[in-house]
């Protein structure tokens, strides 16, 4: 009795050294990244960068800011992540209260899977046809619908995969206390799984904002604030690109800086979300 | 109620943004002034340039607005070939099927293609004092025949492996690059390839073994006129002797546009930056090009270019008015 | 029996179906499916709109030629597949063996053993990395990942290990299939572990507080108790984490080489698909055989793509029986 329980104690040890490594390297990795990030993008950083727009020679060392492309950025993840989640959250309650086990659940889910691994310059392609097709030009419309397909499938599958943990037996009590599978999914599910699905949006908003593929061609780019739909609009991830792609160090540094800004926002974004749904933690059961 | 106030919060943001994205401002306008907006996309190269001459243009004309967004040159043609975009730019020479499908396009500013290597290379004082010829550049970068630094230089007991960087975007610099070498487009050049053109350099910057080839403005710092620490420009042999003369030895800034503009530096990978619309401009896409063509090119020595030569660019004005 | 009664109840008459709920229920239903059928539109668009791009190329050369050739100079009107669809493979292999470890563990730390402020930090965490931008991972690997593998890993391996066959290889440079690895696994980690805590998170408390009730070390709880419950669970994560490794472009076409040569080692360069498009998309469209190819490569990730997400739902439900849905 003793052997065994002292055996399986070393087994476990062992995992404890090989988890905390994995931790880690992950945790060292990234923050390699957040460092690089930092120090380079910091000593760049200032208050032009952030209010102001740039300035003819900006792209040469002169001055002015990437205003224009965190608004655009703010306008178009956001625009982009609400649509997603207005299409993707009902298909996300539909999978799991209305179809337990049906085939077409399983054909959703595949094909959630196959668009969450095309590339967003595939995606930057179709909407750049599309758009072409129907005589659009590159605009911030263009950007918000490219980038709501883009984080479609990557908040509907998460969501769903979270929501499928939901324990059983609060459904089921729903259920045979006279609920309809409606009020099951408004009410109960998303209370109770709140914290995933937010999760799951962070997840999708994240990866629509940093992305540069999807809206090069389909946003576009310009120097002024975005103040139309209809015109093009700047990204912070294309800011990024191009400063990076200039000859002049200054630039490239800019460029640093922009992405702080970007992890910034994201990192804004997610405290407070996370802090909303914590206030709402109440309601789930555990 | 959680629920609900997701929902009220979400919908208030969303009409938010709809009501403030739907207002557009219309610029004071003074009667008979130009006005309008003028979209450009293209070559990172010309970004840069664009960005510079619409500020000096929107000086002058306060009420014009620009769109400027880069892509690669390609991008830039097809924008305005399909009508995306009202200029593209293009820093590279127009081909064939391009014009048959209505590509109209002029000069507006020169740069050229310089091959570098590190300035640790173990062969450097032979590279210095001898140059490389054209021919032995196509056994390095298109057929690869030369593998190792002492075949470059005559001296077959250094085995240093060459180490060959390229672009990995499609590039208007590795194509004109390729031309030169006898290759028919950039899928001919052989080699790592490494996105952008800083990101070439900083290859060869971090690799004593490694060559390379970058433009006019990324070859050189811009700000202090010399070359980037670490790099130095390969003087390419064209006249053929085995030394590398006084002409072709480039090493600061100032040189190499003396060499661009005066054609004693080859072209290719000397090279006419050109802008496309489709079909002959007119309005105020044209007054801007005509702008770019006369006063606009007091502003192109400070971004890394060479103006264009005085019978070019009359050439170019006949060509668009 | 009295079918009246006198009590104070919500004597609603109607049958269920009619009341208002329950119509409401039913309308959802149908809304809510119309919604689903949305994505399954958005793959038949986009395959409908790859199709009809790449026709120009497909009904000129050989479908069989085209995935086999190992020759790709379009301008003279060669365009063979096999190299980019193999460096596909490996950059996509190599990332997932690199994360899927680390992640699986990262996450089992997290959710069973780690302390409540660490839980909190790592949220946040998480969600940045995964919104730093992919072009941001690929300079980080230029700058920190190339010169390692270029300046120390070979080196060593050429001096110390020799030629071993999945290792050595002619490419003296860092660039290649292990930096391309290296940079999408870190990228992809983040997604994994987040997905697959939440779902370790998720599992009842009762379960495992019966296991640890029977004497069970909180890894034989994790590892006999918990995980079954949530293979699936974690089989979507991984492929979740598979399907973004090889969606990703940017950061793999700055580190990766983009050689059009089938890589026969770790440290060989290689093309992947996603940089061959995103490399040359844009450029090529003044050149219709160009862009069809480009297009066509862009169909065959798509049918790449499928048959992996075929495949694991497959095994995944050989694995299951019928309790998977």
């Amino acid at each position: 009795m003793k052997h065994r329980r002292t055996r399986s104690q070393l087994v476990e040890a062992v995992f404890k050294v090989l988890m905390l490594a994995s931790f880690a390297f992950v945790a060292g990795s990234l923050a390699l990244i957040l460092w690089t990030i930092i120090s380079k993008g910091l000593p760049a950083l200032s208050w032009a960068m952030l209010t102001q727009v740039p300035e003819g020679g900006y792209y040469l060392g002169k001055g002015g800011g990437i205003l224009n492309a965190i608004l655009g950025s703010l306008y178009m993840a956001g625009g982009g992540t609400i649509l997603a989640l207005i299409v993707g959250l009902p298909i996300a309650l539909y999978l799991e209260t209305y179809l337990e086990r049906s085939a077409w659940g399983a054909y959703v889910r595949l094909t959630l899977d196959v668009l969450w691994g095309i590339p967003s310059i595939v995606y930057g392609a179709f909407g750049f046809i599309f758009m072409l097709a129907i005589g659009m030009r590159a605009s911030m419309l263009g950007g918000i619908i490219t980038l709501a397909l883009l984080e479609l499938p990557i908040m509907t599958r998460a969501m769903d995969e979270v929501i499928r943990l939901m324990p059983e037996e609060l459904e089921q009590a729903a259920l045979a206390l006279g609920s309809t599978r409606l009020e099951v999914a408004m009410r109960v599910v998303t209370r109770q799984m709140l914290p995933g699905l937010v999760t799951a949006v962070l997840l999708a908003f994240g990866r629509g904002i940093g992305d540069a593929a999807s809206v090069l061609f389909t946003a576009g780019y310009t120097d002024r604030l975005p103040t139309s739909l209809l015109r093009p609009a700047a990204s912070l991830p294309l800011a990024v690109y191009f400063q990076l792609s200039m000859p002049y160090p200054e630039v490239q540094k800019r460029a640093y800086a922009a992405a702080l800004i970007l992890t910034l926002i994201v990192l804004a974004v997610s405290l407070g979300s996370r802090w909303v749904s914590a206030k709402l933690r109440k309601n789930v059961v555990k | 109620m959680a629920r609900k106030s997701w929902r009220c919060g979400m919908a208030v943001v969303l009409f938010a943004l709809l009501l403030g994205a739907c207002g557009s401002s219309t610029p004071l306008s003074q009667p008979g002034a130009l006005k309008g907006t003028v979209t450009v996309s293209g070559a990172f190269a010309l970004y840069p340039m664009m960005t510079r001459w619409a500020e000096e243009f929107q000086k002058i004309y306060p009420d014009v607005q620009f769109d400027i967004s880069g892509g690669g040159a390609g991008k830039g043609m097809t924008d305005a070939l399909s009508g995306a975009a009202d200029i593209g730019m293009v820093s590279r020479s127009i081909k064939p099927e391009e014009e048959n499908q209505g590509a109209f396009f002029v000069g507006c500013v020169k740069d050229a293609v310089f091959p570098v290597v590190n300035a640790k290379n173990p062969v450097i004082d032979e590279i210095m004092a001898k140059g490389i010829t054209q021919d032995t550049l196509r056994k390095i970068f298109i057929t690869g025949e030369i593998k190792t630094w002492g075949e470059v230089t005559g001296r077959p007991e250094v085995r240093d492996e060459i180490h060959l960087y390229t672009r990995s975007d499609a590039a208007g610099a590795a194509e004109v690059w390729a031309q030169f070498l006898g290759g028919k487009g950039q899928a001919d050049l052989q080699g790592i390839g490494v996105n952008a053109d800083p990101g070439l350099l900083d290859a060869v910057v971090k690799d004593a073994l490694g060559i390379g080839y970058n433009n006019l403005g990324y070859a050189f710092d811009l700000a202090t006129g010399n070359l980037p620490a670490g790099t130095i420009v390969v003087p390419i042999d064209a006249n053929k002797d085995g030394r590398a003369n006084g002409d072709e030895i480039i090493s600061t800034l100032a040189q190499a546009t003396e060499a661009v503009a005066s054609g004693k530096y080859p072209a290719p990978p000397a090279r006419v930056l050109n802008l496309v619309t489709k079909g002959r401009p007119a309005g105020l896409v044209q007054t801007f090009i005509i702008w770019i063509l006369t006063d606009g090119q007091q502003y192109v020595s400070e971004a890394g270019f060479v103006q264009l030569p005085p019978e070019t660019l009359s050439q170019a004005l006949d060509k668009v008015k | 029996m009295e079918t009246e009664s006198n009590l104070s109840v919500d004597t609603n008459k109607k049958r269920p179906a009619l009341t208002w709920r329950g119509r409401s229920d039913r309308l959802a239903g149908r809304l809510f499916f119309i919604f689903s059928v949305i994505p399954v539109g958005l793959v038949l668009l986009i395959v409908v709109m790859l199709v009809i791009k790449s026709w120009p190329l497909l009904k000129t050369h050989s479908l069989w030629l085209l995935l086999s050739g190992q020759t790709w100079k379009p301008e003279e009107g060669f365009f063979g597949f096999w190299p980019f669809i193999a460096g596909t493979f490996w950059v996509t292999a190599a990332a997932l063996g690199l994360a899927v470890p680390p992640s699986l563990l990262t996450a089992i730390y997290l959710s069973e053993y780690s302390g409540r402020t660490l839980r909190a930090l790592m949220k946040p965490l998480l969600d940045l990395l995964a919104a730093i931008p992919s072009v941001i991972y690929g300079v980080w690997g230029t700058l920190a990942i190339v010169p390692i593998i270029q300046n120390n890993l070979i080196p060593f391996i050429r001096q110390y290990v020799g030629n071993i066959p999945l290792i050595s290889s002619q490419n003296s440079t860092g660039f290649g299939i292990l930096a391309g690895g290296i940079v999408l696994a870190i990228m992809i980690m983040p997604f994994i572990i987040a997905v697959l805590y939440e779902i370790l998170d998720n599992v009842p408390r009762g379960l495992k507080e019966a296991s640890l009730g029977v004497g069970a070390t909180r890894l034989q709880t994790v590892r006999w108790a918990v995980l079954p419950k949530v293979l699936p669970g974690l089989v979507a994560g991984i492929v979740f984490g598979a399907s973004r490794a090889l969606g990703e472009t940017m950061a793999v076409l700055m580190v990766v080489g983009n050689v059009a040569q089938t890589p026969h080692s770790l440290l060989d360069a290689a093309y992947p698909l996603p940089a061959l498009i995103a490399n040359n998309y844009g450029e090529m469209m003044s050149i219709p055989l160009y862009d069809s190819a480009l297009m066509t490569s862009a169909l065959i990730l798509l049918i790449l793509i499928l048959i992996f997400n075929i495949t694991s739902a497959l095994i995944l439900r050989r694995v299951l029986g019928r309790k998977w849905v």
